[in-house]
């Protein structure tokens, strides 16, 4: 009986498809040079990925083909023994589909199994939005802005290389650094990425993380109802219509809450989320009506609240809003909870006010795609220093390969 | 003695009026007497001459409906099933390649409950172009939970309609159905047909109910929210539940006919046609009955004891029932109207079916398929001659091919 | 009601929609809510909110399969409030037609009570611009029947991951026009002319009109006029995607009005045969406004990141001859000057 080896990429779909392409492609490449059979494959059932939902891909190696058997004609693994997060964010847990539920981050991962994050957080933090598991597991970090770029331009920061280079120390068994660096030379062709991914080897290390550690609450879930069970002619009731607000101060009603797919939150989809100053707010409607989500709640005294179990965090409404720093969106890494701001706001000004100020000078950089042409050059020397941050190794060799 | 045609009287003569009429208008004449809603057409020959007639009664105020010329066969089923998903009551058609291009409309019917009545002109498939009779068309959506029912006159094609909506319309099923008309030999030939009362049809038909599953604003539904493999397989065995119970609904649907209307068929799924002493029989459906019959009684006379099995409903399959009356036989030919190239020893459709279904029975008879009449070519009394020889041979243990193509200029 | 055959054309009365008066009035009630698989900054979701919000609680919906199908109704589950069916790729226009003659013969023959019930049908631009045109054109010259069709239009087939369609602009990447190392521009077609072509060959049609999101009040009303006039109408909505454009789904809304800026995407509606201009459309015309180059708009899609300054140009060109050369800029191709190669008028 040989050895299965099993590692979900879970990542931002679209935003990073090619990148988890490349990782499954190259952990099975990498482990073919040492003689082992595998295949790679996105989670079928994931098509058609859509911007930021999260989405896994996988790579599935063994010792021999018979064993390998036991990887194929299966939608995903019974478990894995390495879990790459290429987002950080998406440590608090995934939703992929309706019905799915919250699935914790490190729910496949193995006793034992390491979970390989890129991050500028500390562990800690990162430790905080995960789930408690009831086993054991490691974390490694690959310090990275989460990369992400779209469907047609490639942003080449070397984060695939460097996450490679990381599973090659954790998990040595599955493929050595030696063998990585031969299919990135043969694969990029570029001796710049097979640095980076040395560099990253030799640097990363593993926590771990006790079953007493991580976020306690329990993900919801949902069960499936039987045939007999689901109404005739493919049917299901509409979601009902919404209903006015109640303002517990006042005990009036007024404004809108929409009533809401009670099957797919989709909160886990954002990796950064709007935070909104109300008192610089005047009411002109745009990040409500602009809402591609319908995610904002009419309050009673007319404010516009992020209701923060629906919102996806693609930006649309900072970038409609006129007025300078009324809505900034800030990484989701800052925040633990889907708290109502506006909530928040009414119960403390003052308190809300400091909130406010914190998260918008805090505000690490997210990256979240193609705005022009040009713009993944200019980024990617500067994502490639945040990766040499704490090298020995000198910085002559890492020009990046020109486009 | 021989039988008459398809029905016997009762004690109560019916007082109805009675046409001289095509196969295609008995079925324009039903629609008028279940008070369609909705109807589209598009014309490709032998089934459009239905339109025609119903063109005819809309114009002149016999038929209130929605009468749409679509712009083609996709559109027009199309039509149609978002119409029954308001709740209008609604008749379509077509024949051969039309059929065929409506094919995606067709494979989603079933699966919404959508209870469409479609007449199909059976005609043969492009390419080439050829307008007589073969069944493949109708056929071609068998796996798809379409009823399917084959009449072989323009009497029973017109209370076969009425039938078709009384099952389809039933909320135990929700299913559409397919009512087979051969191509000339029943849409474009006339004969005598009794027209019943609306009074009597009132009384058969109940107006068609979507219950809960109607689309209206009173009743705020998704109807087919996309789904992937943990869903799809319950969905597809409430189909398959459906199915199951249609035949005890056209069990009762046939057994009220015959209380209202006066004219009894019998056993709803097959026609048995002088088997009660037969050795061996034919088994076919449509309008090939006409010179089965007629040879068959030649053959008796000559002291051949055949007989025929008439398949009605092909969608459910009387699987169980039609393998014990089958069993009593030493050899039985299917006459298939149809191909299916590659099949199991390349028999046609109704053969591989008429074998699947006696395969588990206690007594099977030994059986020959045959294909002929394809094209709309005559299967003539002497062709029957041909095939009833080779199964007697096959009863007495003498090896056939197990497929024969009869009426071939080989 | 303006119908040249009243006698012979029964219509059902649609119902009563005046226009939003601004944004501060428009209603609160969502007919399309969240919860929908859609990608971050998807414009052809804000068209279904605005569509439904647009036409109200009385309305019916049918929608072919798209993203608008699979990632509103994911995986047995919906976003809806409003009653909605889906129908197929091609079939908008017979599914709208099917559903408002149901509704119109259950009415008449009083099986169900009498009320102006809305109708609308959208599709994609692939459904719609290519597999489905012949459905739609069908029902746009069915005088009798009040129903919308709505074509969302994201230029391409999105929902399969990022093909092109007819209705693709020039030159776009798309999973099968990649820019190679031997064809560099796989995808040389221009950009059907939808909405000028059913407006054009559907005299009874009577009404037709573009519209773009980031103009929401104004699109919102164009659908409340299309669903008050009476009988069979078309919208079109040029609706930016982040995935298959390839762009940081912020810039969704501020992508719309650059299409609209640089003239690529004209805002105009024909009701009764009389074309009116509007919003920044207008303003170009009159002459208040420039058009913005379109490299401005263009650079900031990585479906286009491959474009050399040749490209650019051609694409300019077209542009330009749209809105110089053409009979009715934006809606009618014809040239106001003859080829010398061309017959006489």
């Amino acid at each position: 009986m040989g050895r299965l080896y099993a590692v979900e990429i879970v990542y931002r779909g679209i935003f990073q498809k090619t990148l988890a392409k490349n990782l499954s492609r190259a952990i099975v490449l990498a482990a073919h040079k040492e003689g082992k059979p595998g295949i790679s494959f996105g989670r079928y059932g994931d098509s058609p990925e859509r911007n930021g939902i999260p989405a896994k891909s996988f790579a599935i190696v063994a010792t021999d083909d018979v064993t390998l058997e036991e990887g194929m004609a299966k939608y995903e693994p019974k478990e894995v023994d390495i879990t790459i997060a290429v987002d950080d964010t998406l440590c608090k847990g995934v939703e992929s589909w309706a019905w799915y539920g919250l699935q914790p981050i490190n729910r496949l991962l193995k006793p034992g199994g390491t979970i390989i994050v890129t991050s500028r957080e500390e562990p800690a933090a990162l430790i905080e939005m995960m789930h408690r598991k009831e086993h054991p597991y490691r974390l490694a970090i690959v310090k990275a802005i989460p990369s992400f770029s779209g469907l047609w331009v490639y942003k080449d920061d070397h984060t695939d290389v460097r996450i490679l280079g990381a599973i090659a120390k954790v998990l040595p068994e599955l493929f050595s650094i030696t063998s990585l660096q031969e299919v990135i030379a043969a694969e990029w062709k570029d001796p710049v990425k097979a640095t980076s991914a040395l560099r990253a080897y030799e640097r990363t290390e593993t926590v771990t993380v006790e079953p007493s550690q991580g976020n306690p609450e329990k993900p919801y879930e949902f069960e499936f109802p039987r045939w007999q069970e689901m109404r005739e002619g493919v049917t299901i009731p509409a979601i009902p219509m919404g209903r006015a607000v109640l303002d517990a101060d006042t005990g009036k009603t007024g404004g809108y809450r929409p009533a809401r797919n009670p099957t797919f939150k989709k909160y886990t989809t954002r990796s950064m989320r709007p935070v909104v100053d109300f008192e610089k707010c005047i009411k002109c409607t745009l990040c409500w009506l602009q809402c591609p989500d319908s995610c904002f709640d009419v309050m009673p005294d007319g404010m516009y609240d992020a209701n923060m179990e629906a919102c996806c965090g693609c930006g649309v409404c900072e970038a409609v809003c006129p007025e300078a720093n009324c809505i900034t969106m800030v990484s989701e890494t800052q925040f633990r909870d889907n708290a109502s701001q506006w909530d928040m706001w009414k119960k403390d000004k003052d308190g809300y006010a400091r909130w406010v100020k914190e998260h918008i000078e805090l505000h690490p950089e997210r990256s979240h795609g193609f705005r022009y042409r040009g713009q993944y050059e200019a980024q990617v020397p500067e994502m490639l220093s945040i990766a040499r941050e704490g090298s020995d190794a000198p910085a002559a060799s890492d020009a990046p390969a020109q486009p | 003695m021989a039988q008459t045609v398809a029905s016997v009287e009762t004690q109560h003569p019916p007082r109805e009026e009675t046409a001289l009429i095509t196969g295609s208008e008995a079925i324009a004449v039903a629609c008028k007497l279940a008070d369609v809603d909705v109807i589209t057409a598009y014309p490709i020959r032998p089934y459009d001459t239905v339109m025609q007639y119903v063109a005819k009664l809309v114009a002149n105020g016999e038929l209130d409906c929605e009468y749409i010329v679509a712009e083609s066969e996709h559109s027009q089923f199309e039509i149609v099933k978002h119409a029954s998903a308001v709740g209008a009551r609604v008749f379509c058609g077509s024949s051969g390649v039309g059929w065929m291009y409506a094919f995606e409309a067709l494979t989603v019917t079933p699966g919404l409950r959508i209870p469409m009545v479609a007449m199909v002109g059976n005609r043969a498939l492009d390419d080439p172009g050829a307008f007589g009779v073969e069944h493949n068309d109708a056929l071609a959506v068998r796996d798809l939970g379409w009823q399917l029912v084959w009449v072989d006159s323009a009497q029973e094609a017109l209370d076969t309609a009425l039938i078709a909506y009384r099952v389809a319309e039933d909320r135990r099923i929700f299913l559409p159905c397919a009512i087979s008309c051969d191509g000339a030999f029943l849409t474009h030939s006339q004969a005598i047909v009794k027209i019943p009362s609306a009074e009597k049809v009132k009384a058969f038909l109940p107006p068609y109910n979507r219950g809960d599953l109607l689309l209206h604003p009173d009743n705020p539904i998704t109807v087919a929210p996309q789904v992937n493999e943990d869903w799809l397989m319950e969905i597809r065995r409430q189909t398959s539940s459906a199915m199951e119970r249609s035949p005890g609904v056209i069990r009762e649907a046939y057994a009220d006919f015959e209380r209202i209307f006066g004219r009894r068929y019998g056993n709803p799924f097959f026609e048995e046609y002088e088997t009660d002493d037969a050795d061996v029989v034919l088994v076919g459906m449509g309008t090939l009955s006409n010179p089965v019959r007629v040879a068959i009684r030649e053959l008796r006379k000559e002291g051949k004891k055949v007989g025929f099995v008439r398949i009605r409903w092909f969608r459910p399959f009387a699987a169980e029932e039609l393998a014990r009356s089958l069993g009593r036989f030493a050899a039985v030919g299917v006459i298939d109207r149809d191909f299916s190239f590659g099949s199991p020893y390349m028999s046609g459709v109704l053969a591989t079916e008429v074998r699947t279904a006696l395969y588990p029975a206690p007594k099977r008879p030994a059986l020959v398929a045959f294909i002929a009449g394809l094209g709309g070519r005559e299967i003539t009394v002497p062709d029957v001659r041909t095939m009833t020889e080779k199964v007697y041979q096959a009863a007495e243990g003498k090896p056939q091919p197990a497929t024969q193509w009869i009426g071939l200029r080989e | 009601m303006a119908t040249p055959q009243n006698e012979l054309v029964s219509l059902n009365a649609p119902q009563k929609l005046d226009p939003f008066r601004g944004v501060k009035k428009l209603p609160l009630e969502e007919y399309f809510t969240s919860g929908h698989r859609t990608c971050q900054g998807c414009e052809s979701a804000l068209v279904m909110k605005m569509m439904v919000k647009a036409a109200g609680p009385r309305t019916i919906v049918l929608g072919s399969t798209g993203c608008m199908y699979v990632a509103n109704t994911t995986y047995y589950s919906t976003s809806w409030v409003v009653p909605w069916m889906h129908t197929q790729l091609g079939s908008s226009g017979s599914a709208g037609l099917g559903a408002a003659a149901g509704l119109k013969a259950l009415m008449r023959k009083g099986k169900i009570k009498q009320e102006p019930i809305n109708v609308i049908a959208f599709c994609g631009d692939g459904g719609g611009a290519d597999m489905g045109l012949s459905a739609i054109s069908a029902t746009l010259t069915h005088p009798d029947y009040n129903v919308l069709i709505l074509m969302y239009d994201n230029e391409s087939y999105a929902n399969t991951d990022i093909q092109l369609s007819g209705s693709t602009p020039y030159g776009a990447h798309t999973t099968f026009s990649p820019p190679g190392k031997v064809r560099r521009i796989m995808h040389h077609r221009w950009k059907k002319n939808m909405a000028g072509m059913l407006a054009a060959g559907h005299p009874t049609c009577r009404y037709v009109a573009t519209v773009c999101m980031s103009y929401s009040v104004s699109a919102m009303n164009c659908v409340r006029k299309a669903l008050s006039i009476g009988g069979p109408t078309f919208i079109h909505s040029l609706d930016p995607c982040p995935k298959g454009w390839d762009y940081d789904p912020f810039q969704s809304h501020e992508l719309g009005e650059l299409a609209v800026a640089t003239g690529i995407w004209p805002l105009y509606e024909v009701e009764d045969g009389v074309l009116k201009l509007m919003g920044k459309t207008k303003d170009i015309a009159q002459g208040r406004a420039k058009r913005r180059p379109v490299r401005d708009y263009l650079l900031r899609q990585g479906r286009f990141a491959h474009f050399t300054d040749e490209d650019l140009a051609y694409f300019q060109s077209k542009v330009d001859e749209m809105w110089e050369r053409w009979l009715v800029p934006g809606v009618i191709p014809f040239k106001k000057q003859l080829d010398e190669s061309q017959p006489p008028a």
